[in-house]
């Protein structure tokens, strides 16, 4: 990776409090190369038109290259058809539509909904919600004390054989990866319905369905991977998605309304209800186009070197807490630390002032920081558009902090 | 380059010596200030007579603006006429957002403290830390009047 992958982002060049930006929220989200904010603009002023309806060309033109973005994700993800890639507002809807449609027909007040103490609250709030709405027993899968699952944890709530587990490829917080094939082989044995989070597991690495053995539903958007707000993917196995009522009513989901009932329509359509998103879904389709040309292997190993050169230098600086394992392997380039007497946002202006943009905050991640006893972090992310000299930057200006904030009796 | 360059030595002072900490018995009204985004923490106990506050005693966890800007809250309010106090909060609320606001009494100028809080206008994304104190106390009044 090199400045040339640099100049496609062009938010990439410009300057913060006089200093060149140092992007490192890209677990928030990440920047769009020029060629995706392209790709919209061309469409609005060339193709422009509702899709799934018009007989005329301009409508069939805005249908296929809509179209044309399913069968990307089909490739992108090694699905087994584009009846099963699903295009929603984002990561949260997703689930949303899991834990409403799924849900609300196959869960009842004997079964068990298992969630793990990492889960953003996109993928907890939904299941702790039907949990209480069903009268389900709801169980959090805790973690050991560098943040990863628990392997004592799993076989306790295993042993539940819980209707439904939703877990996350990576977490958001700690950048830690959890082992989502053989916790998929092992919950299917007991007939669990297996919900991936993929919200940050889809920027690092590749995120191929045949290896993750046999989960049923997998959520990420868009603008995690170079692509737009507003627009991501729900990956469901056709066998379930198509025993699963609709989400939400109205048009493009049926194929017949009558004045007391109505047919739904044949799958994704049945859960893609009204206008779709189109230029954002055509701003996805350039993402993955993006990220396939600079190589999801290449992609990898090159954040495996920044996280194990961050990581290296991190957990050398004294006073400094990193939260999460110390094991490269174990992670990915996402970094929250905290630092005695400091608070986050303290910590996170100082970086600010050096033109270092991180998050600080408890990152939608409230049943991790009450665990953690930590009101908040501040947490420093990195894409493959990030420099090594831009991690030196980070480090250097930690190992200033203490010293910054060094109080006057101390 | 440290914190008291940056910020000056009053909030650094009052983060670092916060005045009237800790929670005093006999307050009347305890209230809470949460901030959900970031996690920024305050409570107060309010004691009231003759129409006066006549104690706000406070603890928290938060950053440091939150906590300095509580601090130099109480000792601005406490012994003040109730209807100066709401003056105070809304001074202060609109010096902080911008507002042209010449009918409200204006946050006490005189104060080097108050005036220390007001550089933190060069830090859009904290002057909601800095409001957290005087928010809880506008819901503590409205707790007492209830």
């Amino acid at each position: 990776m090199n400045e040339l992958i640099r100049r496609d982002f062009p938010i990439l060049g410009r300057m913060v409090e006089g200093k060149p930006l140092c992007y490192l929220d890209n677990a928030a989200t990440s920047q769009r190369p020029k060629k995706v904010v392209d790709a919209i603009v061309r469409y609005y002023l060339e193709t422009n038109a509702n899709v799934h309806r018009g007989v005329y060309k301009l409508s069939q033109e805005a249908t296929d290259a809509f179209e044309s973005v399913r069968s990307k994700v089909v490739r992108f993800l090694g699905a087994a058809s584009e009846r099963e890639i699903v295009f929603t507002k984002g990561t949260t809807e997703a689930i949303n539509l899991i834990a409403s449609s799924f849900g609300e027909s196959n869960v009842g007040a004997a079964d068990v909904i298992a969630v793990t103490r990492m889960e953003h609250h996109a993928n907890f709030v939904p299941w702790q919600q039907l949990a209480k709405r069903k009268g389900a027993r709801f169980e959090i899968i805790e973690l050991t004390s560098d943040l990863r699952l628990d392997p004592k944890e799993v076989d306790r709530v295993l042993a539940l054989k819980p209707k439904i587990l939703a877990v996350s490829l990576l977490s958001n917080v700690t950048g830690v990866t959890n082992p989502v094939a053989s916790l998929a082989s092992r919950f299917k044995m007991v007939g669990t319905t297996i919900v991936v989070d993929a919200a940050q597991g889809i920027a690092h690495g590749e995120v191929e369905l045949s290896r993750l053995g046999p989960i049923d539903f997998l959520a990420f958007s868009a603008h995690k991977l170079c692509g737009p707000t507003g627009v991501g993917v729900l990956w469901g196995r056709e066998s379930v998605l198509s025993r699963m009522p609709p989400y939400q009513v109205g048009g493009n989901m049926i194929t017949h309304v009558g004045d007391l009932d109505s047919e739904w329509n044949e799958l994704p359509h049945k859960f893609e209800a009204g206008t779709p998103d189109i230029a954002g879904v055509i701003g996805l389709g350039a993402a993955i186009d993006y990220i396939e040309t600079q190589g999801r292997t290449r992609i990898q190993e090159y954040e495996d070197r920044i996280t194990a050169y961050v990581l290296e230098r991190i957990v050398a600086i004294p006073g400094l807490r990193l939260l999460g394992p110390k094991d490269p392997h174990h992670r990915a380039p996402i970094f929250s630390v905290a630092i005695d007497g400091v608070h986050a946002h303290d910590l996170a202006t100082f970086l600010d002032m050096r033109g270092i943009s991180v998050r600080a905050g408890h990152h939608c991640a409230h049943p991790l920081m009450l665990r953690l006893g930590l009101p908040a972090t501040c947490r420093a992310s990195f894409s493959f558009y990030n420099t090594l000299e831009e991690a030196d930057q980070l480090i250097e200006a930690l190992m200033n902090a203490p010293q910054f904030f060094r109080r006057k009796n101390a | 380059m440290n914190y008291r360059d940056v910020f000056g030595e009053v909030l650094a002072d009052h983060h670092e010596s916060p005045r009237n900490w800790g929670l005093a018995s006999d307050s009347q009204v305890r209230e809470n200030g949460f901030n959900p985004l970031c996690g920024d923490k305050v409570t107060l106990g309010l004691k009231f007579r003759d129409g006066q506050l006549e104690s706000c005693t406070f603890e928290g966890e938060g950053c440091s603006i939150c906590m300095a800007s509580a601090s130099i809250m109480t000792e601005m309010v406490q012994g003040q006429p109730l209807s100066k106090v709401s003056g105070l909060i809304e001074g202060f609320r609109a010096k902080m957002q911008g507002e042209d606001r010449p009918d409200v009494l204006p946050a006490d100028d005189s104060s080097e403290d108050i005036v220390a809080l007001y550089g933190i206008k060069r830090f859009p994304v904290r002057i909601k830390c800095a409001l957290l104190p005087w928010t809880t106390l506008k819901k503590g009044l409205e707790t007492h009047h209830a």
